[in-house]
């Protein structure tokens, strides 16, 4: 009954979402061709509704699959510090004003993505030095990687001049505004992606969130299926967080929600969790522009702000 | 049939084993002192630990198997069960090792699920199928992973350390299921339990200072033991006094 309600109001927020903003529409405006409300309607509320609910969906369900390929809560691909990767990428992109296009991409985009894909490989290849049972000290790696790239963050925002700056910030901030179909068409093939590469190992997921040693002893390939799926969620991470700057907490509190709600195995989670990081993102970003203030909120502040507290709810929760 | 040979294990570049060559055509029990390497011989022969020298089962080498073909030649039994999943049901847990019998990508099938409500009736466990793993007892959990091994459908079944943490109504128990597994399945048994490994009346393997002796039968009587585990041993249970 509890998650007949809130999925109801997830789909109600998701429905009205293109509707709110700073300029408030309403159906009747929209059917008239060639007016304006049509006009913001389909290319700016329109798109970037449907952006959000990719990104949400390419946030959550990588954070339940690094949380079950590392059998560790805490793992996501913000925590191990993929997103910083991609944040200082776009940050020296913006640094050396270089925010013409190259190979047809923004500068700040590719060499956001090559930040975030760069991240993945080096975790990758200082986890071979690991040994099965250390994976916290995978974490700890991210965490340092995550330090490392602030600081050398701080040392852009140092040499920056205040232009730059003023992007840079905004770019760590995050922000799901798009204009046009180009960036929700792509983040909507690559999530559809992800999640079909999940689905169609949803069995071997689920031995592998067992432990690595069941895995293996079943009959999974487990070096070769953990290594396709985080390379495919690491090119879905860092391709969107390219577009949309680093979205923190989705990842981290939305499988854990999902779990609440459906006390149920990894792999019957996995379509939940992904239509959940969805539809709450997308309800996130309603929040930051229904919200009255100024201009609207940026959505990193805003998934951080609910998800903060929430995640320390859901800790503590567990402890009792 | 398992074929070792010059088998060398290292952990921490501490040498385990060396140069064991043997053949295992029926069933086994591996004793030894802690840190002999007993377990480690048991991981060596799953391939979940690297090791020098060549394994081979029923002729093949242990490194030309694909996953799924060595989980349908070998089951392993840890002594501990360790899982992430805390929402794992027993019936979930038991159909797990009818991985490698599916086919990929699709569903477990009727015939896998039926397998498993069969192996999780022969240990008792039917009345527990929809409880949560988490929720079970150490006793439950050992039955929950003979129900697992058998559902995989292993020609040979590995028991580490299988009455580690169990009282001894329950050793008893699970020492009755290993010695009717003899019948269908090749076993080899990896225990301190001396009383357990008397019980299964197995060949034995002792594995001592990176050395394996081998003991057809005749092994269980106290001055052998006494001189191989270098305490006095009366009745096979040691002399605290």
């Amino acid at each position: 009954m509890r998650s007949v309600i809130i999925w109801t109001l997830l789909i109600a927020v998701l429905l009205v979402s293109p509707f709110m903003g700073a300029v408030d529409l309403n159906i009747s405006d929209i059917v008239q061709s060639n007016s304006l409300a049509a006009q913001i309607f389909y290319d700016i509320r329109l798109p970037r509704v449907i952006f959000t609910f990719f990104a949400g969906l390419i946030l959550a369900l990588s954070g339940l699959l690094f949380q079950t390929l590392f059998r560790n809560p805490l793992m996501t691909p913000y925590t191990l510090g993929i997103s910083s990767g991609a944040t200082l990428g776009a940050g020296i992109a913006i640094k050396l004003g270089l925010s013409s296009v190259l190979f047809g991409l923004a500068a700040v985009s590719l060499f956001g993505f090559l930040g975030a894909m760069l991240t993945i490989f080096l975790l990758l290849y200082l986890a071979q030095f690991l040994k099965g049972s250390q994976q916290t000290a995978l974490l700890l790696l991210g965490i340092a990687l995550s330090l490392f790239y602030t600081s050398a963050l701080m040392l852009v925002f140092y040499l920056g001049n205040t232009i730059q700056n003023d992007m840079l910030i905004r770019f760590t901030m995050g922000s799901l505004s798009v204009i046009g179909w180009s960036s929700p068409l792509v983040i909507s093939v690559v999530a559809s992606l992800l999640l079909f590469a999940v689905y169609a190992y949803r069995f071997e997921l689920q031995l592998l969130g067992v432990s690595q040693e069941s895995a293996k002893l079943k009959g999974v390939e487990s070096k070769k299926v953990t290594l396709i799926l985080l390379l495919i969620a690491s090119f879905a991470i860092g391709l969107l967080v390219s577009i949309s700057g680093p979205i923190g907490f989705v990842g981290l509190v939305v499988p854990h929600i999902v779990a609440k709600l459906y006390p149920q195995t990894v792999q019957k989670r996995i379509i939940k969790t992904a239509l959940f990081g969805g539809f709450f993102l997308v309800l996130c970003d309603t929040l930051s522009r229904a919200l009255p203030t100024q201009s609207e909120l940026p959505i990193g502040i805003i998934t951080a702000l609910i998800g903060g507290p929430f995640f320390i709810y859901l800790i503590i929760s567990r402890i009792k | 049939m398992i074929e070792l040979q010059n088998l060398g294990c290292n952990y921490d570049a501490k040498t385990i084993l060396k140069n064991i060559s043997l053949k295992i055509a029926t069933h086994l029990t591996v004793l030894g002192p802690n840190g002999a390497g007993k377990s480690t011989l048991a991981k060596a022969l799953c391939n979940l630990v690297a090791y020098d020298g060549e394994i081979s089962i029923d002729t093949k080498n242990l490194q030309d198997y694909a996953a799924k073909e060595l989980a349908k030649k070998i089951a392993y039994i840890p002594t501990k069960l360790e899982f992430y999943d805390e929402f794992l049901t027993l019936e979930e847990f038991v159909l797990l090792g009818r991985f490698a019998h599916k086919e990929s990508f699709l569903d477990y099938s009727d015939a896998d699920r039926s397998i498993a409500a069969a192996n999780i009736t022969l240990l008792g466990l039917k009345e527990l199928s929809s409880h949560l793993l988490s929720e079970l007892s150490s006793g439950e959990t050992a039955l929950a992973l003979i129900a697992q091994a058998l559902t995989q459908e292993s020609q040979i079944i590995i028991f580490d350390e299988p009455t580690a943490n169990l009282d001894p109504k329950n050793s008893k128990i699970i020492a009755r299921h290993i010695k009717n597994l003899k019948q269908t399945h090749q076993t080899v048994l990896i225990t301190h339990d001396l009383h357990l490994a008397n019980f299964i009346a197995s060949p034995v393997l002792f594995l001592k200072e990176q050395q394996a002796h081998y003991f057809e039968d005749d092994f269980f009587n106290d001055a052998n033991l006494s001189k191989l585990y270098d305490v006095k041993i009366q009745s096979l249970a040691v002399q605290y006094a």
